[in-house]
């Protein structure tokens, strides 16, 4: 069953900005791990014509450059794994992106696909988030560069307009005294979407937390940011006495709800203190690393 | 010997690699039109109208059909209670309701699968809707919503077991265990949802072309059903991608055949193809019981279990499918391997209007093993007895009753069976009896682990009196020398790997190279009758009659024949039904002993289960193909695994709410039991091919309990119900507030 009728594969941002423009009941497609099984489901309205953004040279840009990562919105899943700079300096990326679909999917999921999505626990937003990425975005009149938040209209409904194109992520990289980690609830084990995760990014002074980013998913209609926790975080020690106020923070601030089947938001806020503690704990360890070389192998599944 | 006992390579096995095997997906027939059947989508109404009028309308519809086109419309594996299409005009009162949601209405075939579809969406059914009822118990209630109102009663089936007085034996007592158990539904989730084409062959016969698991019923199911003497009705197997009970009863074979029929009776002569998708697969065809079970057992100090008394429920669902005998199974193993002299059993198999029920892997042993190893477990608890030396205490010997009163046929292993495997998983045999290995260190102080132990046994071969028959041909071709032997037999090789069995088996007999072997198979006009590739028995029934034609054969042989040709049909002995009052009989002509360990890590956490290892000891009398054996071992270990903590079938007034494989979870290869190890045991069976018994099922059956049991080790909490998904295991531990009582 045909679920398309035109096929583009342009060359240039422009091109494919151009035929997202000129062509009726056009739709942007990247890995489309999700938006086919949509499509093909019936859960997408039904789409002409699809622009297929995986050969635009800017889309597939990796590299450091003044501090920040910049990953291309279209680059594979499995080659952004395999970047040593994700895992060195955006430790909670890799980690999430690992986590994602099967080995398979990664081949052909992307980045900008996941957060295009606009799904409120998708694994790479939920880091993406966590480590304050901002995002490029062209469309006819221009690139800018937007916070991530600023893409997501509600729960899988995006800000971007159908002439608009995710190009990369600019990710801030961790410096010394910082780091990052993302952590999921799943089942089954590999191939399903989370129950809950979360995203955790930290400076650390001595023995205080100096500065934390704290992303969670699904809280509400979009990506998380749990501010009133990461304030009563801030400036504090990894006690016993913070983490509980933290959790206690958490739970008030965070809107679990319960999902037909999967999880009750009883089960997500109990899960929220757990994933809190892990996922802190873990990242206040990796601040103590010098770097890269030290960072020992992630749980990475293959 | 040279065949019998030899990791033989499978004989599918390259053609299932390269691809080049076609699965009844995979048949496509010069002009075939395409069919789309029109589901109930609603659990209980009377349908008023039908108006086919748009859909025959739609350009490239070549025909639709409805309950007034089924020559005879009814159908069903144990009793006819099923219309083939719901709706007005049946010759049969009461097809004009639908009682499921995956009842068929309507049956469109047009030019392409999206025309079908739509057209399908163009039918418009008026609808009477009636009262729903999916609780079990509240469909037995004397004012209960009928679902077969010609029945007087949605109890379709009551078997009772007396057994000495139970009364008087629980005064003698020392400890009682009572409980209440719970099990869950399940999906067979095989690998090929179903498919098929339906066409009239170069001799005139109405043909289908599908996977099941018996060629010859489903044969006389179409024929019933279409009118046709069975000799019109053709039935063709080809590669078949899973099964575990789920291809027993009927999905698209009657509709493709009735179709390929009335479209050949309007001058229509071309195939018919249908695809299920997974959505439609999974409200189409049966699931496994959900039961609930109240025990209460009893037991001397000494470690004497000398009463049980068992309440049976399952779930039927809409239509018997095959209840009534996993009912049987489940009545008989519901006090589980051992020789208990009072006994109490009342079962009951009840309609409603959930998805029907049906075999799955086990039949019934599962749900009943759960609730009868649970109460041991919980008796040598009681007792403070290790449940090794508590089962050896209680096990049926050589010789053993029953609880219907007759003994188990010869060769009873299942002492040596749990021996073995306490062995392996580091029980040890003392002065003072078994005592069990040291728990396991928990490796953080949220990660607990535990280790468990349950045991059981299951039948091989048909029960209860039903008259078990399986025929096989052979036919040998050379000179000097058997250059060439042919065996045809109808045994579907559903991945189990029957196929590669029966050539091993004919070699053997024939003492001639594997490769000299010709099999043809699954084919009603080319074989005979074998049975069902179900109840374990395939390796033993059809094992037993390539073997004895083998045998025949290879006498005329010696004696200078030239071709030969053997037909033999093996009968086992026979077996007998409950006794209406007391449940006596001779249940089963053989019978297969399994015992199984099982080591958890509960995530207090998360309350995510895992299993680290498993031991599963299986006396199989003889393994025709050791590692087939060891397949099946592995296979039904995750498939229990999947069971006993993930798989999680939903139902809401009737709606099934975990309709793709998104939200109905089965294992992944990351949640299965990280280490299995087999025992693969041979205890031959006096009437066994080459002493062979049979291991389907076996493997399945214990590891829910020896799960149950694990978890128990790790945290001290009972758990009555399953699966152990997370938010049960932590409401268990107490860290989430237990469920308000539903």
């Amino acid at each position: 069953m045909a679920i398309w009728t035109h096929y583009y594969i342009p060359q240039t941002l422009d091109e494919a900005l151009s035929l997202l423009c000129r062509e009726p009941q056009s739709k942007a497609i990247a890995g489309g791990t999700d938006l086919l099984l949509e499509l093909q489901q019936g859960r997408h309205p039904p789409v002409r014509t699809l622009v297929d953004l995986s050969q635009i040279a800017a889309l597939q840009r990796l590299e450091m450059s003044q501090g920040a990562l910049w990953i291309g919105a279209s680059v594979p899943l499995n080659r952004v794994i395999a970047w040593p700079p994700v895992r060195h300096f955006a430790t909670a990326l890799c980690e999430a992106i690992s986590l994602i679909g099967g080995p398979q999917v990664r081949n052909v999921a992307t980045l900008g696909g996941n957060v295009a999505h606009a799904l409120p626990a998708a694994d790479g937003a939920i880091a993406l988030l966590a480590l304050d990425a901002q995002v490029l975005v062209a469309s006819p009149e221009g690139q800018r560069l937007q916070p991530l938040l600023a893409c997501y209209a509600g729960p899988g409904k995006t800000a971007l307009q159908r002439a608009e194109i995710i190009v990369a992520f600019q990710v801030p990289a961790c410096e010394k005294e910082e780091a990052s980690a993302f952590r999921r609830v799943m089942r089954p084990q590999g191939v399903a979407i989370a129950i809950e995760n979360m995203g955790i990014w930290l400076r650390r002074k001595d023995e205080r937390i100096e500065d934390i980013r704290i992303a969670v998913g699904p809280s509400g209609p979009m990506p998380f940011r749990a501010r009133q926790t990461e304030q009563v975080l801030r400036g504090k020690p990894l006690d016993e006495e913070t983490l509980a106020e933290a959790e206690k923070v958490l739970k008030s601030e965070a809107r679990f709800r319960t999902s037909p089947h999967r999880a009750t938001a009883e089960y997500r806020y109990h899960l929220a203190g757990v994933l809190l503690r892990q996922t802190l704990q873990t990242a206040w360890e990796r601040t103590q690393l010098n770097f890269a070389e030290e960072l020992g192998p992630l749980s990475v599944k293959g | 010997m040279k065949w019998v006992g030899q990791s033989v390579h499978r004989v599918d096995a390259v053609g299932k690699v390269t691809g080049e095997t076609l699965f009844p997906g995979d048949v496509n027939l010069p002009n075939q039109a395409y069919m789309k059947i029109l589901f109930a989508q609603r659990p209980h109404a009377i349908i008023r109208r039908i108006d086919t009028s748009k859909a025959e309308a739609l350009e490239g519809v070549i025909a639709v059909f409805t309950a007034k086109d089924v020559p005879n419309n009814e159908y069903g594996l144990i009793m006819p209670d099923q219309p083939v299409l719901c709706g007005p005009g049946s010759n049969k009162p009461y097809a004009d309701r639908v009682r499921f949601i995956g009842d068929q209405v309507a049956l469109v075939i047009a030019e392409t699968e999206e025309i079908a579809a739509k057209a399908r969406d163009l039918i418009e059914v008026e609808y009477e809707d009636l009262p729903v009822v999916t609780d079990m118990v509240a469909a037995m209630q004397p004012d209960a919503p009928l679902l077969h109102p010609d029945r007087g009663s949605n109890v379709f089936c009551h078997y009772r077991i007396r057994k000495g007085d139970v009364e008087e034996a629980f005064k003698r007592c020392d400890v009682i265990i009572e409980g209440e158990y719970r099990t869950p539904s399940q999906e067979h989730a095989y690998l090929q949802p179903e498919a098929g084409v339906g066409y009239i062959d170069e001799e005139g016969r109405v043909t289908i072309q599908v996977a099941g698991q018996w060629t010859h019923e489903d044969q006389e199911q179409i024929a019933h059903a279409l009118n046709l003497p069975l000799e019109k009705v053709r039935v063709i197997y080809p590669a078949i991608g899973g099964a575990f009970g789920g291809r027993e009863d009927m999905s698209i074979q009657i509709v493709l055949a009735l179709a390929a029929l009335r479209l050949h009776e309007r001058g229509i002569n071309r195939p018919v193809k249908i695809i299920w998708s997974r959505e439609e697969s999974i409200i189409g065809h049966h699931k496994r019981h959900p039961f609930l079970i109240r025990a209460k057992w009893g037991a001397t100090k000494e470690g004497k279990v000398i009463a049980a008394e068992m309440q049976l429920i399952a779930d039927g669902g809409a239509y018997a499918y095959t209840s009534t005998k996993v009912l049987g199974n489940a009545t008989l193993l519901c006090t589980g391997p051992y020789e208990i002299e009072n006994v109490k059993v009342d079962s009951y198999a009840v309609y409603t209007n959930n998805i029907p029920t049906g075999a799955f892997r086990g039949f019934g042993g599962p749900q009943a093993l759960f609730a009868a190893e649970t109460q041991m477990n919980r008796l040598a608890e009681a007792l403070g007895m290790d449940v090794v030396e508590l089962r050896l205490r209680n096990v049926l010997r050589e010789g053993s009753l029953l609880s219907v009163g007759t003994p188990l046929p010869k060769g009873v292993s299942i002492a040596q069976v749990i021996e073995e495997c306490a062995k392996a998983a580091g029980w040890q045999q003392t002065e003072d009896g078994w005592k069990r290995p040291p728990k396991p260190q928990n490796p953080a102080p949220h990660l607990w682990r535990g280790i468990g132990f349950a045991c059981g046994f299951k039948n091989v071969g048909f029960s209860f009196g039903y008259p078990e028959q399986c025929w096989a041909t052979v036919e040998l071709y050379g000179g000097a020398e058997i250059e060439r032997a042919i065996v045809r037999h109808a045994g579907a090789d559903v991945g189990q790997g029957a196929h590669t069995v029966m050539a091993q088996i004919a070699a053997e007999t024939l003492g001639i190279p594997l490769e000299r072997v010709r099999l043809v198979l699954s084919d009603t006009a080319l074989t005979d009758n074998s049975g069902s590739a179900s109840a374990s028995r395939m390796t033993f029934m059809a094992g037993n009659a390539i073997k004895k034609a083998c045998e025949a054969a290879l006498e005329k042989w010696r004696a200078e024949e030239r071709p030969v040709m053997i037909r033999y049909q093996y009968r086992p002995p026979a077996t007998t039904p409950f006794d209406p009052q007391t449940g006596k009989c001779e249940p089963n002509f053989a019978y297969g002993y399994v015992a199984q360990a099982a080591e958890v890590e509960i995530d207090t956490e998360t309350g995510h289960v895992r299993l680290l290892r498993v031991v599963s000891a299986d006396d199989v009398g003889k393994a025709v193909n050791p590692i087939q054996v060891q397949g099946q071992i592995e296979g039904a270990v995750v498939q229990a695994a999947g069971y006993a903590v993930l798989e999680n079938f939903v139902q809401k007034d009737g709606y099934v709410l975990t309709q793709h494989l998104s939200t109905y979870l089965i294992p992944s290869v990351l949640d299965i039991p990280e280490r299995v190890d087999s025992l693969i045991l041979e205890y031959p069976d006096p009437l066994g091919p080459y002493g062979a018994r049979g291991v389907g099922e076996m493997p399945f059956l214990p590891l829910t309990p020896a799960v149950i049991a694990a978890v128990h080790d790790a945290s001290g909490v009972w758990f009555s119900e399953f699966p152990l998904i997370p938010e049960r295991v932590l409401r268990g531990l107490g860290k989430l507030k237990p469920l308000p009582a539903s």
